[in-house]
Protein backbone atom coordinates (compact mmCIF):
# COMPACT_ATOMS: atom_id res chain seq x y z
CA UNK A 1 0.00 0.00 0.00
CA UNK A 2 1.36 3.39 -0.96
CA UNK A 3 1.24 6.27 1.46
CA UNK A 4 -1.11 9.15 0.61
CA UNK A 5 0.48 11.64 -1.78
CA UNK A 6 0.82 15.24 -0.59
CA UNK A 7 -2.05 17.43 -1.64
CA UNK A 8 0.18 20.02 -3.29
CA UNK A 9 3.52 19.00 -4.68
CA UNK A 10 5.53 21.42 -6.78
CA UNK A 11 8.66 19.25 -7.07
CA UNK A 12 7.72 18.12 -10.56
CA UNK A 13 7.19 21.77 -11.52
CA UNK A 14 10.68 22.72 -10.31
CA UNK A 15 12.26 19.82 -12.14
CA UNK A 16 10.43 20.75 -15.35
CA UNK A 17 11.52 24.36 -15.14
CA UNK A 18 13.67 24.47 -18.31
CA UNK A 19 10.77 23.22 -20.42
CA UNK A 20 8.30 25.61 -18.83
CA UNK A 21 10.59 28.60 -19.24
CA UNK A 22 11.20 27.67 -22.85
CA UNK A 23 7.43 27.55 -23.37
CA UNK A 24 7.12 30.90 -21.64
CA UNK A 25 9.83 32.33 -23.89
CA UNK A 26 8.02 31.11 -26.99
CA UNK A 27 4.76 32.60 -25.74
CA UNK A 28 6.41 35.98 -25.11
CA UNK A 29 8.18 35.91 -28.48
CA UNK A 30 4.92 35.09 -30.30
CA UNK A 31 3.04 37.88 -28.49
CA UNK A 32 5.81 40.41 -29.11
CA UNK A 33 6.27 39.70 -32.81
CA UNK A 34 2.49 39.59 -33.25
CA UNK A 35 1.94 42.94 -31.56
CA UNK A 36 4.67 44.59 -33.66
CA UNK A 37 3.04 43.26 -36.82
CA UNK A 38 -0.36 44.30 -35.48
CA UNK A 39 0.89 47.87 -34.91
CA UNK A 40 2.07 48.10 -38.51
CA UNK A 41 -1.10 46.52 -39.92
CA UNK A 42 -3.34 48.46 -37.56
CA UNK A 43 -1.74 51.77 -38.53
CA UNK A 44 -2.15 51.03 -42.24
CA UNK A 45 -5.79 50.05 -41.74
CA UNK A 46 -6.45 53.13 -39.60
CA UNK A 47 -5.01 55.39 -42.31
CA UNK A 48 -7.17 53.60 -44.87
CA UNK A 49 -10.17 54.12 -42.64
CA UNK A 50 -9.45 57.86 -42.62
CA UNK A 51 -8.64 58.01 -46.33
CA UNK A 52 -10.60 60.15 -48.75
CA UNK A 53 -10.92 57.16 -51.05
CA UNK A 54 -14.24 55.48 -50.41
CA UNK A 55 -13.08 52.00 -51.34
CA UNK A 56 -10.22 52.11 -48.83
CA UNK A 57 -12.50 53.33 -46.07
CA UNK A 58 -14.95 50.58 -46.87
CA UNK A 59 -12.26 47.90 -46.97
CA UNK A 60 -10.78 49.07 -43.68
CA UNK A 61 -14.19 49.05 -42.03
CA UNK A 62 -14.87 45.44 -43.09
CA UNK A 63 -11.35 44.42 -42.04
CA UNK A 64 -11.77 45.91 -38.59
CA UNK A 65 -15.21 44.47 -37.98
CA UNK A 66 -14.14 41.07 -39.26
CA UNK A 67 -11.05 40.59 -37.14
CA UNK A 68 -12.67 42.05 -34.06
CA UNK A 69 -15.74 39.91 -34.49
CA UNK A 70 -14.20 36.49 -35.06
CA UNK A 71 -13.31 34.48 -31.94
CA UNK A 72 -9.59 33.78 -31.68
CA UNK A 73 -10.34 30.06 -31.53
CA UNK A 74 -12.05 30.10 -34.91
CA UNK A 75 -9.53 32.47 -36.46
CA UNK A 76 -6.59 30.29 -35.53
CA UNK A 77 -8.21 27.22 -37.06
CA UNK A 78 -8.94 29.14 -40.24
CA UNK A 79 -5.37 30.37 -40.52
CA UNK A 80 -3.74 27.04 -39.68
CA UNK A 81 -6.07 24.53 -41.36
CA UNK A 82 -8.22 26.74 -43.55
CA UNK A 83 -5.34 28.33 -45.43
CA UNK A 84 -3.86 24.89 -46.06
CA UNK A 85 -7.13 23.48 -47.40
CA UNK A 86 -8.31 26.52 -49.34
CA UNK A 87 -5.06 27.95 -50.66
CA UNK A 88 -2.56 25.14 -50.15
CA UNK A 89 -0.54 27.40 -47.84
CA UNK A 90 0.95 25.16 -45.16
CA UNK A 91 2.15 27.51 -42.48
CA UNK A 92 4.13 25.96 -39.63
CA UNK A 93 2.41 26.29 -36.26
CA UNK A 94 4.43 29.20 -34.85
CA UNK A 95 4.11 31.52 -37.89
CA UNK A 96 0.42 30.60 -38.15
CA UNK A 97 -0.03 31.46 -34.48
CA UNK A 98 1.80 34.77 -34.83
CA UNK A 99 -0.17 35.68 -37.95
CA UNK A 100 -3.45 34.91 -36.20
CA UNK A 101 -2.60 37.05 -33.20
CA UNK A 102 -1.33 39.83 -35.47
CA UNK A 103 -4.55 39.88 -37.51
CA UNK A 104 -6.79 39.81 -34.48
CA UNK A 105 -4.88 42.56 -32.69
CA UNK A 106 -4.56 44.70 -35.81
CA UNK A 107 -8.34 44.86 -35.92
CA UNK A 108 -8.45 46.31 -32.44
CA UNK A 109 -5.37 48.49 -32.86
CA UNK A 110 -6.67 50.07 -36.07
CA UNK A 111 -9.59 51.42 -34.05
CA UNK A 112 -7.20 52.55 -31.33
CA UNK A 113 -5.03 54.36 -33.88
CA UNK A 114 -8.07 55.89 -35.53
CA UNK A 115 -9.40 57.32 -32.30
CA UNK A 116 -5.89 58.48 -31.37
CA UNK A 117 -5.54 60.32 -34.66
CA UNK A 118 -9.01 61.84 -34.37
CA UNK A 119 -8.25 62.98 -30.83
CA UNK A 120 -5.61 65.38 -32.10
CA UNK A 121 -6.99 68.87 -32.45
CA UNK A 122 -7.92 70.02 -35.94
CA UNK A 123 -5.91 73.18 -35.39
CA UNK A 124 -2.73 71.09 -35.50
CA UNK A 125 -3.59 69.95 -39.01
CA UNK A 126 -4.45 73.51 -40.01
CA UNK A 127 -1.18 74.85 -38.66
CA UNK A 128 0.87 72.22 -40.48
CA UNK A 129 -1.08 72.65 -43.69
CA UNK A 130 -0.76 76.43 -43.50
CA UNK A 131 3.03 76.05 -43.33
CA UNK A 132 2.88 74.34 -46.71
CA UNK A 133 3.43 70.79 -45.49
CA UNK A 134 1.95 68.02 -47.61
CA UNK A 135 -0.81 65.84 -46.15
CA UNK A 136 1.72 63.06 -45.73
CA UNK A 137 4.13 65.26 -43.80
CA UNK A 138 1.36 66.64 -41.61
CA UNK A 139 0.38 63.08 -40.73
CA UNK A 140 3.94 61.90 -40.21
CA UNK A 141 5.46 64.80 -38.30
CA UNK A 142 2.49 66.37 -36.53
CA UNK A 143 -0.43 63.96 -36.11
CA UNK A 144 1.14 60.54 -35.63
CA UNK A 145 3.78 61.53 -33.04
CA UNK A 146 1.01 63.07 -30.94
CA UNK A 147 -1.49 60.28 -31.59
CA UNK A 148 1.13 57.75 -30.55
CA UNK A 149 1.41 59.39 -27.14
CA UNK A 150 -2.36 59.23 -26.74
CA UNK A 151 -2.57 55.53 -27.55
CA UNK A 152 0.31 54.22 -25.42
CA UNK A 153 -2.01 52.99 -22.62
CA UNK A 154 -4.46 51.11 -24.89
CA UNK A 155 -1.50 49.81 -26.84
CA UNK A 156 -0.10 48.39 -23.61
CA UNK A 157 -3.42 46.73 -22.81
CA UNK A 158 -3.43 45.15 -26.24
CA UNK A 159 0.04 43.72 -25.65
CA UNK A 160 -1.08 42.30 -22.31
CA UNK A 161 -4.07 40.68 -24.00
CA UNK A 162 -1.83 39.25 -26.70
CA UNK A 163 0.44 37.65 -24.08
CA UNK A 164 -2.51 35.91 -22.46
CA UNK A 165 -4.01 34.99 -25.81
CA UNK A 166 -0.90 32.99 -26.73
CA UNK A 167 -2.32 30.26 -24.48
CA UNK A 168 -4.78 29.39 -27.21
CA UNK A 169 -1.97 28.75 -29.70
CA UNK A 170 -1.64 25.39 -27.96
CA UNK A 171 -4.55 24.05 -30.02
CA UNK A 172 -2.45 24.12 -33.20
CA UNK A 173 0.56 22.66 -31.43
CA UNK A 174 2.72 25.70 -30.75
CA UNK A 175 5.01 24.54 -27.91
CA UNK A 176 4.19 27.56 -25.76
CA UNK A 177 3.68 27.70 -22.03
CA UNK A 178 0.12 26.37 -21.97
CA UNK A 179 0.81 23.40 -24.17
CA UNK A 180 3.94 22.47 -22.24
CA UNK A 181 2.08 22.84 -18.96
CA UNK A 182 -0.68 20.58 -20.17
CA UNK A 183 1.75 17.92 -21.35
CA UNK A 184 3.67 18.03 -18.08
CA UNK A 185 0.48 18.09 -16.02
CA UNK A 186 -0.66 14.90 -17.73
CA UNK A 187 2.74 13.31 -17.34
CA UNK A 188 3.02 13.94 -13.59
CA UNK A 189 -0.72 13.95 -12.78
CA UNK A 190 -0.24 17.38 -11.29
CA UNK A 191 -2.58 19.64 -13.28
CA UNK A 192 -3.26 22.09 -10.46
CA UNK A 193 0.40 22.77 -9.77
CA UNK A 194 1.42 23.15 -13.40
CA UNK A 195 -1.50 25.36 -14.41
CA UNK A 196 -1.07 27.50 -11.32
CA UNK A 197 2.58 27.98 -12.09
CA UNK A 198 1.76 28.83 -15.72
CA UNK A 199 -0.77 31.35 -14.48
CA UNK A 200 1.84 32.95 -12.26
CA UNK A 201 4.26 33.24 -15.18
CA UNK A 202 1.59 35.00 -17.28
CA UNK A 203 0.83 37.28 -14.36
CA UNK A 204 4.52 38.07 -13.94
CA UNK A 205 4.84 38.96 -17.63
CA UNK A 206 1.76 41.15 -17.54
CA UNK A 207 2.98 43.03 -14.47
CA UNK A 208 6.40 43.65 -16.01
CA UNK A 209 4.85 44.87 -19.27
CA UNK A 210 2.36 47.13 -17.50
CA UNK A 211 5.18 48.66 -15.49
CA UNK A 212 7.20 49.24 -18.65
CA UNK A 213 4.24 50.86 -20.38
CA UNK A 214 3.60 53.28 -17.55
CA UNK A 215 7.28 54.31 -17.57
CA UNK A 216 7.11 55.01 -21.30
CA UNK A 217 3.80 56.80 -20.84
CA UNK A 218 5.21 59.07 -18.16
CA UNK A 219 8.23 59.89 -20.29
CA UNK A 220 6.21 60.76 -23.37
CA UNK A 221 3.34 62.56 -21.69
CA UNK A 222 5.76 65.23 -20.47
CA UNK A 223 4.86 67.15 -23.65
CA UNK A 224 1.45 65.74 -24.23
CA UNK A 225 -0.66 65.98 -27.32
CA UNK A 226 -2.90 68.94 -27.98
CA UNK A 227 -6.36 67.47 -27.76
CA UNK A 228 -9.52 69.53 -27.31
CA UNK A 229 -9.49 68.63 -23.63
CA UNK A 230 -5.96 69.90 -23.03
CA UNK A 231 -6.71 73.11 -24.91
CA UNK A 232 -9.70 73.76 -22.71
CA UNK A 233 -7.52 73.21 -19.65
CA UNK A 234 -4.76 75.50 -20.86
CA UNK A 235 -7.09 78.43 -21.36
CA UNK B 1 -4.01 106.99 -47.69
CA UNK B 2 -4.67 107.21 -43.99
CA UNK B 3 -1.40 106.69 -42.29
CA UNK B 4 -1.96 107.09 -38.60
CA UNK B 5 0.79 104.74 -37.45
CA UNK B 6 3.23 105.53 -40.20
CA UNK B 7 2.70 102.19 -41.94
CA UNK B 8 4.67 101.65 -45.07
CA UNK B 9 3.52 102.59 -48.52
CA UNK B 10 1.56 100.39 -50.88
CA UNK B 11 3.07 98.53 -53.83
CA UNK B 12 1.52 96.28 -56.47
CA UNK B 13 -2.24 97.01 -56.30
CA UNK B 14 -3.58 93.53 -57.16
CA UNK B 15 -1.10 91.48 -55.17
CA UNK B 16 -3.73 89.18 -53.70
CA UNK B 17 -7.20 88.95 -55.07
CA UNK B 18 -10.27 86.92 -54.17
CA UNK B 19 -12.82 86.43 -56.94
CA UNK B 20 -16.36 85.26 -56.15
CA UNK B 21 -15.22 83.09 -53.27
CA UNK B 22 -18.13 81.16 -51.74
CA UNK B 23 -18.35 78.47 -49.13
CA UNK B 24 -21.25 76.55 -47.66
CA UNK B 25 -21.30 74.35 -44.56
CA UNK B 26 -24.38 72.17 -44.89
CA UNK B 27 -27.17 74.59 -45.64
CA UNK B 28 -25.36 77.56 -44.11
CA UNK B 29 -23.73 79.86 -46.64
CA UNK B 30 -20.68 81.03 -44.73
CA UNK B 31 -19.18 83.02 -47.57
CA UNK B 32 -21.30 84.46 -50.34
CA UNK B 33 -19.37 85.60 -53.42
CA UNK B 34 -16.59 87.46 -51.72
CA UNK B 35 -14.53 89.79 -53.91
CA UNK B 36 -11.54 91.43 -52.34
CA UNK B 37 -8.24 92.89 -53.46
CA UNK B 38 -5.19 93.33 -51.28
CA UNK B 39 -2.27 95.47 -52.42
CA UNK B 40 1.34 94.64 -51.74
CA UNK B 41 2.34 96.00 -48.35
CA UNK B 42 -1.25 96.67 -47.37
CA UNK B 43 -2.65 95.90 -43.94
CA UNK B 44 -6.25 94.84 -44.39
CA UNK B 45 -8.23 94.35 -41.21
CA UNK B 46 -11.45 92.35 -41.23
CA UNK B 47 -14.01 93.06 -38.54
CA UNK B 48 -17.54 91.84 -37.98
CA UNK B 49 -19.75 89.91 -35.59
CA UNK B 50 -18.84 86.31 -34.77
CA UNK B 51 -20.21 83.91 -37.33
CA UNK B 52 -19.92 86.52 -40.07
CA UNK B 53 -17.39 84.39 -41.98
CA UNK B 54 -14.19 86.30 -41.14
CA UNK B 55 -12.17 83.25 -40.12
CA UNK B 56 -13.47 81.15 -42.98
CA UNK B 57 -12.55 83.90 -45.41
CA UNK B 58 -9.01 83.91 -44.04
CA UNK B 59 -8.85 80.11 -44.37
CA UNK B 60 -9.99 80.27 -47.97
CA UNK B 61 -7.06 82.52 -48.88
CA UNK B 62 -4.57 79.69 -48.27
CA UNK B 63 -7.08 76.91 -48.95
CA UNK B 64 -6.89 75.29 -45.53
CA UNK B 65 -10.64 75.58 -45.96
CA UNK B 66 -11.46 74.88 -49.58
CA UNK B 67 -13.86 77.39 -51.12
CA UNK B 68 -16.72 75.72 -52.98
CA UNK B 69 -16.53 78.29 -55.72
CA UNK B 70 -14.29 81.11 -56.78
CA UNK B 71 -10.59 81.61 -57.03
CA UNK B 72 -7.65 83.24 -55.35
CA UNK B 73 -5.21 85.14 -57.49
CA UNK B 74 -1.80 85.65 -55.95
CA UNK B 75 0.99 87.45 -57.79
CA UNK B 76 -0.97 86.91 -61.00
CA UNK B 77 -1.27 83.16 -60.50
CA UNK B 78 -4.79 81.69 -60.30
CA UNK B 79 -5.55 79.13 -57.56
CA UNK B 80 -8.70 77.08 -57.03
CA UNK B 81 -9.86 74.32 -54.72
CA UNK B 82 -9.83 71.77 -57.51
CA UNK B 83 -9.16 71.73 -61.19
CA UNK B 84 -11.47 68.92 -62.24
CA UNK B 85 -15.00 68.02 -61.31
CA UNK B 86 -14.48 64.29 -61.77
CA UNK B 87 -10.78 63.49 -62.03
CA UNK B 88 -9.86 62.63 -58.47
CA UNK B 89 -6.18 61.98 -59.24
CA UNK B 90 -5.77 65.28 -61.06
CA UNK B 91 -7.19 67.05 -58.03
CA UNK B 92 -4.81 65.16 -55.75
CA UNK B 93 -1.84 66.26 -57.83
CA UNK B 94 -3.17 69.81 -57.91
CA UNK B 95 -3.56 69.79 -54.16
CA UNK B 96 0.16 69.09 -53.84
CA UNK B 97 0.75 72.29 -55.80
CA UNK B 98 -1.36 74.26 -53.36
CA UNK B 99 1.38 73.67 -50.80
CA UNK B 100 3.50 76.10 -52.84
CA UNK B 101 0.90 78.83 -52.36
CA UNK B 102 0.57 78.04 -48.67
CA UNK B 103 4.28 78.27 -48.07
CA UNK B 104 4.17 81.87 -49.36
CA UNK B 105 1.39 82.76 -46.91
CA UNK B 106 2.04 82.68 -43.18
CA UNK B 107 -0.82 82.15 -40.77
CA UNK B 108 -1.26 82.76 -37.06
CA UNK B 109 -4.21 81.23 -35.22
CA UNK B 110 -6.37 82.11 -32.26
CA UNK B 111 -5.38 78.93 -30.41
CA UNK B 112 -1.68 79.25 -31.33
CA UNK B 113 -1.60 75.67 -32.63
CA UNK B 114 2.04 75.24 -31.73
CA UNK B 115 3.15 71.62 -31.99
CA UNK B 116 3.28 70.42 -28.37
CA UNK B 117 5.67 67.54 -29.02
CA UNK B 118 8.34 69.84 -30.42
CA UNK B 119 10.52 72.49 -28.81
CA UNK B 120 10.12 76.09 -29.87
CA UNK B 121 13.06 75.71 -32.25
CA UNK B 122 11.71 72.46 -33.68
CA UNK B 123 8.34 74.14 -34.25
CA UNK B 124 10.05 76.76 -36.37
CA UNK B 125 12.41 74.30 -38.07
CA UNK B 126 9.68 71.96 -39.36
CA UNK B 127 8.62 74.22 -42.21
CA UNK B 128 12.21 75.09 -43.03
CA UNK B 129 13.35 71.48 -43.34
CA UNK B 130 10.22 69.94 -44.87
CA UNK B 131 8.93 72.77 -47.03
CA UNK B 132 12.03 74.83 -47.79
CA UNK B 133 14.21 71.67 -47.75
CA UNK B 134 16.92 73.34 -45.71
CA UNK B 135 19.39 71.18 -43.86
CA UNK B 136 19.04 70.94 -40.10
CA UNK B 137 21.97 73.19 -39.15
CA UNK B 138 20.83 75.99 -41.41
CA UNK B 139 17.22 75.60 -40.28
CA UNK B 140 18.26 75.67 -36.65
CA UNK B 141 20.19 78.90 -37.20
CA UNK B 142 17.20 80.48 -38.95
CA UNK B 143 14.87 79.23 -36.19
CA UNK B 144 16.99 80.75 -33.44
CA UNK B 145 17.09 83.99 -35.38
CA UNK B 146 13.31 84.04 -35.89
CA UNK B 147 12.68 83.26 -32.23
CA UNK B 148 15.13 85.96 -31.17
CA UNK B 149 13.23 88.49 -33.27
CA UNK B 150 10.02 87.79 -31.37
CA UNK B 151 11.84 88.01 -28.06
CA UNK B 152 12.22 84.32 -27.27
CA UNK B 153 15.99 83.94 -27.51
CA UNK B 154 16.03 82.25 -24.09
CA UNK B 155 13.15 79.86 -24.86
CA UNK B 156 14.57 78.22 -27.97
CA UNK B 157 14.76 74.72 -26.52
CA UNK B 158 11.64 74.88 -24.35
CA UNK B 159 8.61 72.75 -25.03
CA UNK B 160 5.32 74.66 -25.41
CA UNK B 161 3.92 73.32 -22.12
CA UNK B 162 6.55 75.44 -20.36
CA UNK B 163 5.54 78.60 -22.22
CA UNK B 164 2.84 81.18 -21.51
CA UNK B 165 0.07 81.86 -24.01
CA UNK B 166 1.85 84.96 -25.26
CA UNK B 167 5.09 83.04 -25.70
CA UNK B 168 3.29 80.25 -27.56
CA UNK B 169 1.80 82.81 -29.90
CA UNK B 170 5.28 84.26 -30.45
CA UNK B 171 6.54 80.81 -31.37
CA UNK B 172 3.65 80.56 -33.84
CA UNK B 173 4.55 83.95 -35.31
CA UNK B 174 8.23 83.00 -35.58
CA UNK B 175 7.25 79.69 -37.18
CA UNK B 176 5.28 81.52 -39.86
CA UNK B 177 7.85 84.29 -40.42
CA UNK B 178 10.80 81.92 -40.70
CA UNK B 179 9.51 80.81 -44.09
CA UNK B 180 9.75 84.43 -45.25
CA UNK B 181 6.12 84.59 -46.41
CA UNK B 182 4.89 87.33 -48.70
CA UNK B 183 1.55 87.59 -46.91
CA UNK B 184 0.61 87.06 -43.28
CA UNK B 185 -2.84 86.06 -42.09
CA UNK B 186 -3.80 86.68 -38.45
CA UNK B 187 -6.92 84.94 -37.20
CA UNK B 188 -7.91 86.59 -33.92
CA UNK B 189 -4.34 86.17 -32.77
CA UNK B 190 -4.98 87.75 -29.37
CA UNK B 191 -8.43 86.39 -28.52
CA UNK B 192 -7.13 83.48 -26.42
CA UNK B 193 -4.60 85.56 -24.53
CA UNK B 194 -4.78 86.88 -21.02
CA UNK B 195 -5.41 90.65 -21.21
CA UNK B 196 -1.91 91.61 -20.06
CA UNK B 197 -0.36 89.61 -22.91
CA UNK B 198 -2.48 91.07 -25.70
CA UNK B 199 -0.42 94.21 -26.27
CA UNK B 200 2.81 92.31 -26.74
CA UNK B 201 1.36 90.32 -29.62
CA UNK B 202 -0.32 93.40 -31.13
CA UNK B 203 3.10 95.05 -30.98
CA UNK B 204 4.56 92.20 -33.04
CA UNK B 205 1.87 92.67 -35.67
CA UNK B 206 2.50 96.41 -35.67
CA UNK B 207 6.22 95.79 -36.14
CA UNK B 208 5.45 93.65 -39.19
CA UNK B 209 3.12 96.32 -40.57
CA UNK B 210 5.90 98.88 -40.31
CA UNK B 211 8.26 96.52 -42.07
CA UNK B 212 5.86 96.53 -45.02
CA UNK B 213 4.43 93.04 -44.69
CA UNK B 214 1.20 92.43 -46.58
CA UNK B 215 -1.31 91.31 -43.99
CA UNK B 216 -4.91 90.28 -43.61
CA UNK B 217 -5.87 90.57 -39.96
CA UNK B 218 -9.06 89.36 -38.32
CA UNK B 219 -9.40 90.97 -34.92
CA UNK B 220 -11.80 92.17 -32.25
CA UNK B 221 -9.31 94.77 -31.02
CA UNK B 222 -10.95 97.82 -32.54
CA UNK B 223 -8.44 100.45 -31.43
CA UNK B 224 -5.67 98.36 -32.87
CA UNK B 225 -7.66 97.82 -36.06
CA UNK B 226 -8.17 101.52 -36.61
CA UNK B 227 -4.52 102.30 -35.90
CA UNK B 228 -2.84 99.68 -38.01
CA UNK B 229 -5.15 99.20 -40.98
CA UNK B 230 -4.84 100.77 -44.38
CA UNK B 231 -8.36 99.58 -45.05
CA UNK B 232 -11.01 97.97 -42.91
CA UNK B 233 -13.46 95.38 -44.18
CA UNK B 234 -16.74 94.98 -42.34
CA UNK B 235 -18.34 91.58 -42.83
CA UNK B 236 -21.75 90.30 -41.84
CA UNK B 237 -23.55 87.07 -42.70
CA UNK B 238 -20.95 85.90 -45.17
CA UNK B 239 -20.83 89.09 -47.17
CA UNK B 240 -18.63 92.15 -47.29
CA UNK B 241 -20.86 94.97 -46.17
CA UNK B 242 -18.36 97.75 -46.52
CA UNK B 243 -14.69 98.43 -47.21
CA UNK B 244 -12.98 101.68 -46.41
CA UNK B 245 -10.11 103.48 -44.79
CA UNK B 246 -10.31 103.71 -40.99
CA UNK B 247 -11.52 107.30 -41.43
CA UNK B 248 -14.29 106.25 -43.79
CA UNK B 249 -15.39 103.38 -41.59
CA UNK B 250 -15.40 105.59 -38.53
CA UNK B 251 -17.69 108.07 -40.24
CA UNK B 252 -19.79 105.50 -42.08
CA UNK B 253 -23.52 105.88 -42.49
CA UNK B 254 -24.02 102.21 -43.29
CA UNK B 255 -26.46 101.09 -40.58
CA UNK B 256 -25.06 97.59 -39.89
CA UNK B 257 -21.48 98.82 -39.63
CA UNK B 258 -22.60 101.61 -37.35
CA UNK B 259 -24.54 99.38 -35.03
CA UNK B 260 -21.65 96.90 -34.85
CA UNK B 261 -19.12 99.62 -34.09
CA UNK B 262 -21.27 101.37 -31.52
CA UNK B 263 -21.95 98.05 -29.79
CA UNK B 264 -18.29 97.09 -29.67
CA UNK B 265 -16.79 100.52 -28.91
CA UNK B 266 -18.96 101.05 -25.84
Amino acid sequence: MTSAEPFFDFTSVWSSMPMLLKGFGIAMACATVAIILAIILGLIVALMRLSRIKFLRWFAFIYTQFFRGIPLYVLIIWVYFGLAIAAGVNLPAIPAGILTLALLNSGYLSETFRSGILAINKGQVEAGTALGLSRRNVMRHIILPQAFRVIIPPLGNQYVDAIKDTAILSIIGVPELMRESKALANLYYRPFEFYTFAGLLYLFAVLVVSRGISVVEKKLSAHSAQTPATIALSK
Amino acid sequence: MSNLSGVSSIGEPEFLKLVDVSKTFGSHRVLDKINLTVSEGEVLVIIGPSGSGKSTLLRCINFIAAPDEGEVIFEGHVWKSRISKYNFLANRRYEQKLTALRSEIGMVFQNFNVFPHMTAAQNVMLGLTKVRKQNKDLARKAAVEALTQVGLADKVDQYPDKLSGGQKQRVAIARALALKPKVMLFDEATSSLDPELVNGILEEIRRLAKAGMTMVVVTHEMNFAFQVAHRIVFMDEGRIVEIGTPEEIRKTTEPRTRSFLSAILN
